[in-house]
């Protein structure tokens, strides 16, 4: 896939194209955008591009979970959240207009787990909070707003009550948001 | 089984987009089952392989085409830019606009197609007729270069006396001919039901959209509120791009966290009540003030143009659009005036927000409706002018014929009359039709035909041209100079333009797209008296969405309080169907109320212009239809069939009544059920911490050495049982090859952390044996079996599994005081395993409402159907022994499995704290039996089919189950270190009774049984885990190896089971 390769063989994307929310325009729009990303990673040739050059796409730069989103996305044993194609293709097709509300509301909740221990705790939702408000004082909610906010949350969420908001109930509150769908994208 | 296994894989195909997974394991998956596919379909029938390869090409096809319509949507991608840099909500404004497009495209081919094409091509050539000849004497003006070349700048003149007034844009233009063109093309019918087609098509159209919307979102029929949820997870748009949108998206955030955080903590009195009251009060009584001041206006300027054009033969260009551009002024400063009177309210953003919506409405509509009574109202000012002048029009009176003569003269005494009395508005328009025609006698004297229809015409399309040229020039001046200024001389200003005073106009969606909303409003109310007013506004809504976007790009920053876009898109279509509903009101009653025009149009000479059917009915239909037609029509159906609409209504209605009754009931129910179980695992406990004896020990025990003697014979040395165990199975194939890959590669670090316990492997060997075996049993389960446990691992971390681990010591260590130490591990396990089972509730909730929706779902049911008898089997040699004893229990409480889960702990609980003094082993014992008990409720449950209900009392036996798959895990490991005949009877009951178990098992559930086999899923998933880690940690060469081996086992398995 580097630059000279810059055409998909007709039966991958066709198999990506059934794997994936995508149309064929958007998978080659995909594949320029990225191998056009490559090929700014000078000399060494990888099928990986690292989170850096990802992150200056614009559709991500000025997103707040950038970098959540690429380690979610990544399949790299790094863990550095760089992304293959077909990683990149899975970020594309999770953030399609087509994708169900199901794989959306999933992937938000990989994306919102910081820690990555499968349900969102208290910590989870603070560091959510705070790069939805920014890091700057004038922006960020005090102690005591947080609290709040985040028993307030807990409170609507949390049908168990054991504390944390786990990704069925997460997908529960999700499903019933008019606006999650169509915000929860995006767009090459 | 082949064609189930078939099926599933098919079904794998069919979903596997809908999976969240990495592409490459969705790749493998699909090879897989695509091989699998291949393989056997061809072994049953060919004709299926010749469907499979029809269904393929169908889905090329389709794939193709869908490719090719999404390339010729239009605007797409200028409509993504504006996405990626604005968010959703500006979004929504296009998306509408290209919706309303594709409406107006659709009404401009129904009249292009149906009216305007087959008069210019059939009807009767310009100046044949009277209605097509423009009058002598304004011939000369109207070919003067002035008038044509004025198409923009003198358009009054130009429609009133140019070329364009008589020409297809207006109803006058159109013969009365029946007849027209060699195929007897019926014109006037056609005229009449395209003009009715056009609302039903809009109104339709409309319906159908909002119907698909609130399907979407199931928030139109939920009043759940997760507002701080929503705030939070879904607040960030995830579609913009621009860093300028991103920070103001960001502060819109903070401030609605904020903002709501405040209106919990009831803190935002820093007002005194009287003062705002009276603030509010002051801010509707200056908009009403504007509203009636915008009305008067109107009515004043409608009567002075009147006035004017009596007076003066000649009009300047300002007088004849005077009032165009005043409605039009009007529609543009008010929205404006209002914002700035909402800022006195002092309402909250959301709230004034909504308000400044509804009078922005209001206004518009107040405008159109006061246009047009006053249009009416100006005609009707003349009214007294009627009775002379009727004698002064004699000259061109004398053309007309006697009958419409006689006519006139006897409604105009019995308008007058009943002028005296009451005022009403539909006596005011039937009078405005009379006088109009009449005025325009009066007015044009020689002008032949007056015809209100294309007066009305005019208006609206003088008024819907007025309206894009004010669109324009806003957009120019307003937001495009004002952002070249801000941006260009905030340099060499004192302040900061850009963030102070005149800043970067915003892009109000909200208004926009009520403007739209307005502006389509126009067409419809004009569609019916110009036909060509949809072809033009389609021109215009092009203009403007390039125009629009354009500017948005450039020159606006996006709204402050963002609208929110989904839920305003039904809000939209809302407004629209109030807006369609309010302007096909005039229209109707014109039509079904005004006697048309004499002399002009495809009506003239009918009564009404609704006649045209019924005397279409009577000329040209056979006798029978026009009694059918007549009778139908008689008072004598018509009143039933209306009652019975109305009883239909009133059934639906309470229906939808109920049905919301019902569902927060079950909303109610869920919330009870999921605090039960918490209450019911507290019991568990306290059960379990009290030891008592029990009869049906001993036999018990009598009954598993006898099993384990059996078993010993068979089973191979003690160490080595479990992998052998792990092995043999093996040879079934297919599923363990591909859980140890996909094992060995994502899970190795987190299995690492896992590995200080060794006796972990021995559980999951015999699991991963049980799994293994099983899917090779049934063949089919091989692929999903993989996919899920790989899915799971792979996002699920160890956390839970570390607590696990660090129960093992204890586990160990306390060997003798046993008692205490179940009620640790289960607590444990517990805590780890709420969360599922609550899971497992919403699961089962989203799958009564989605069954109709979508299938997707079926696939993990396939595959935990597959899983269920292998725990049955597991169990079944204990179970007889279980069941017997107490039959009665739950053969007459199917459904109150509540209390039979308390009394299945009560009982294994009896049976294991008295064995576990003596040796570990009860543990594993104890929760077979209750496996087996909720299996078998489960089963009995969903036979009598309980549906929700069934659903949600599951939830709570899952807890149980839930908590099996460790403990089970645990037993089979105790026993490998405190003896090997516990191991033996384990693994021989899983070799002998298989078949026959897991056979009825899968048949009981192969039939609807999602229920019982979301347990098994779950559960499943756990054991999987387990598997992983251990193989991940201790055999994982030896796995592959053995995989290697054992490849084309499934194969051979699958054909012998068939």
């Amino acid at each position: 896939m580097g630059g000279t390769s810059s055409k998909l063989p007709k039966d991958l994307l066709s198999e990506y194209q059934e794997l994936t929310f995508l149309t064929k325009q958007e998978i080659l729009m995909a594949h320029k955008i990225f191998s056009e990303l490559q090929d700014r990673e000078n000399g060494l040739y990888s099928s990986r591009v690292s989170m850096e050059k990802i992150l200056t796409l614009p559709e991500l730069k000025s997103n707040p979970f950038r970098k959540r989103i690429c380690h979610v996305f990544s399949t790299s044993d790094m863990k550095d959240g760089s992304l293959s194609f077909e990683d990149f293709l899975d970020l594309l097709s999770a953030f399609s207009d087509s994708a169900t509300l199901e794989i959306k509301s999933h992937y938000a909740f990989r994306i919102f787990d910081f820690d990555d221990d499968g349900t969102l705790d208290a910590r989870d939702l603070e560091k959510l909070v705070n790069s939805l408000t920014g890091e700057t004082d004038d922006t960020r909610l005090t102690g005591e707003e947080m609290r709040q906010l985040i028993s307030n949350i807990l409170e609507e969420s949390d049908i168990d009550k054991d504390g944390t908001v786990n990704l069925s109930e997460f997908q529960h509150v999700i499903s019933r948001s008019p606006d999650f769908v169509s915000s929860f994208k995006i767009v090459l | 089984e082949l064609f189930q296994n078939i099926q599933v894989q098919k079904e794998i195909i069919a979903n596997i987009r809908t999976k969240p997974w990495p592409i490459r394991r969705k790749l493998k998956v699909l090879k897989q089952a695509r091989e699998i596919v291949l393989k056997y379909e061809g072994r049953l029938t060919r004709t299926r392989g010749y469907q499979a390869a029809g269904a393929d090409l169908l889905k090329k096809i389709s794939r193709v085409l869908y490719n090719i319509v999404v390339l010729f949507i239009p605007w797409e991608m200028r409509i993504k830019k504006i996405e990626s840099h604005f968010g959703s909500g500006v979004a929504s404004y296009f998306i509408f606009l290209r919706w309303l497009f594709g409406i107006n495209i659709v009404l401009t081919i129904m009249t292009g197609a149906f009216i305007v094409l087959p008069e210019l091509l059939a009807g009767a050539p310009f100046g044949t007729t009277r209605s097509k000849t423009i009058p002598k004497d304004h011939l000369a003006s109207a070919q003067d270069l002035d008038t044509i070349w004025s198409l923009g700048a003198r358009l009054s003149s130009l429609i009133f006396t140019g070329y364009l007034q008589y020409s297809v844009l207006f109803y006058g233009y159109y013969g009365n001919v029946r007849k027209i063109g060699s195929a007897g093309y019926r014109l006037p019918l056609a005229y009449f039901m395209v003009g009715m087609a056009v609302f039903a098509y809009s109104f339709i159209t409309l319906l159908r959209k909002m119907a698909k919307n609130s399907r979407m979102s199931l928030a139109g029929a939920s009043d759940e509120n997760y507002t701080f949820c929503w705030r939070v997870f879904c607040a960030w748009d995830y579609l913009i791009g621009n860093p300028e949108a991103a920070e103001s998206k960001g502060a819109a955030i903070v401030n609605s966290i904020r903002v709501s955080i405040s209106c919990i903590q009831q803190t935002q009195i820093n007002l005194s009540l009287a003062v705002l009251i009276s603030l509010r009060i002051l801010a509707n009584i200056l908009v009403l003030l504007s509203l009636t001041g915008s009305i008067y206006i109107i009515y004043f300027v409608v009567d002075r143009s009147q006035k004017l054009e009596q007076e003066k033969p000649e009009l300047t260009l300002w007088e004849k659009n005077e009032v165009s551009v005043v409605v039009s002024l009007i529609t543009m400063i008010a929205p404006s005036a209002f914002e700035l009177v909402a800022q006195l309210e002092m309402y909250h953003p959301r709230t004034s927000l909504r308000f400044q919506l509804a009078r922005v409405l209001v206004l518009y509509l107040g405008n159109l409706y006061s246009l047009i009574i006053a249009l009416l109202d100006k005609v009707n000012s003349m009214s007294s002018a009627v009775s002379r002048n009727l004698s002064d029009s004699t000259s061109y009176l004398a053309t007309i014929s006697q009958s419409t003569e006689d006519n006139l003269s006897t409604i105009i005494p019995d308008i007058t009359e009943r002028q005296n009395s009451t005022l009403t508005r539909t006596l005011l328009e039937m009078q405005s039709l009379l006088n109009h025609t009449v005025l325009y006698e009066y007015n044009t004297r020689s002008q032949q035909d007056p015809c209100w229809e294309t007066y009305v015409g005019q208006e609206m399309l003088k008024l819907s041209i007025i309206d894009m040229i004010f669109t324009v020039a806003s957009i120019l001046l307003i937001d495009f100079i004002r952002g070249l200024v801000v941006r260009y001389l905030s340099d060499c200003c004192c302040w900061d333009l850009e963030s102070k005073f005149p800043e970067y106009g915003e892009f109000k969606i909200a208004e926009n797209v009520l403007h739209l909303i307005y502006n389509q409003g126009m067409i419809w109310m004009g569609a019916f008296f110009s036909p060509c007013l949809p072809a033009f506004n389609v021109l215009k809504l092009v203009g403007l969405m390039y125009l629009r976007s354009w500017a948005v790009l450039t020159c606006n920053v996006p709204h402050q309080q963002v609208f929110r876009a989904s839920r305003s898109n039904n809000f939209y279509l809302t407004m629209l169907l109030f807006m369609l509903f309010l302007c096909m009101l005039p229209t109707i009653f014109a039509i079904v109320r005004y006697r048309p025009s004499q002399y002009c149009g495809p009506f003239s000479g009918q009564e009404k212009i609704y006649d045209i059917i019924s005397e279409t009915i009577a000329n040209d239909f056979p006798l029978w239809f026009s009694k059918v037609m007549s009778y139908v029509t008689s008072p004598v159906v018509v009143l039933p069939a209306l009652l019975l609409l109305f009883m239909l209504i009133y059934y639906l209605q309470s229906i939808a009544r109920s049905l919301k009754v019902t569902n927060s009931q079950l909303r109610l129910q869920l919330q009870n059920v999921s605090y039960s179980k918490l209450n019911i695992i507290m019991m568990y406990f306290t059960r379990l911490q009290a030891p008592e004896g029990s009869d049906k020990k001993p036999e018990q025990e009598s009954d598993i050495t006898s099993m384990e003697s059996s078993a010993r014979s068979a089973s191979p040395p003690r160490r080595n049982g479990s992998i052998t165990n792990f092995e043999s199975p093996v040879r079934h194939g297919n599923s363990i090859r591909t859980i140890t890959q996909s094992v060995s590669r994502p899970d190795i670090p987190r299995a690492a952390g896992a590995t200080q316990s060794p006796t972990h492997t021995y559980p999951c060997h015999m699991l991963h044996s049980l799994i293994s075996r099983h899917s090779g049993y049934l063949g089919s389960t091989s692929g999903s079996c993989r996919s899920k446990s790989y899915h799971n691992m792979a996002y699920k971390p160890c956390t839970r599994y570390a607590e696990n681990i660090h129960s093992d010591p204890l586990f160990r260590k306390t060997l003798r005081p046993m008692h205490t130490e179940p009620a640790v591990i289960t607590a444990q396990s517990y805590v780890g395993h709420r969360a599922h089972s609550t899971r497992y509730v919403i699961v089962n909730e989203h799958e009564a409402r989605k069954k109709l929706m979508r299938s997707n779902t079926r696939l993990p049911r396939h595959y935990r159907l597959a899983d269920e008898p292998t725990e049955i089997v597991e169990l079944y040699p204990r179970n007889v022994k279980c069941y017997i004893p107490r039959p009665p229990h739950r053969s007459h409480q199917p459904h109150l499995s509540e209390e039979e889960e308390e009394e299945d702990p009560k009982s294994s609980t009896r049976r294991g704290s008295f064995r576990q003094s003596k040796r570990p082993r009860p543990l594993s014992d104890r929760h077979q039996t209750t496996q087996f008990y909720i299996g078998d409720t489960i089963n009995s449950q969903l036979s009598m089919e309980q549906g929700l209900y069934g659903d949600e009392e599951e939830g709570d036996q899952e807890e149980d189950w839930v908590n099996d798959p460790q403990t089970n895990i645990r037993g089979p490991e105790s026993a490998h270190r405190y003896g090997e005949p516990y191991v033996k009877p384990k693994t021989k009951h899983k070799v002998e009774p298989s078949l026959t178990e897991s056979d009825s098992a899968s048949l009981a559930s192969s039939s609807d049984q999602q229920n019982s086999s979301t347990d098994q899923y779950i559960q499943v998933i756990h054991n999987k885990k387990k598997y992983l880690k251990s193989n991940a940690k201790l055999t994982k060469t030896k796995s592959k190896s053995s995989v290697k081996l054992n490849v084309s086992g499934t194969n051979d398995l699958v054909c012998s089971n068939v």
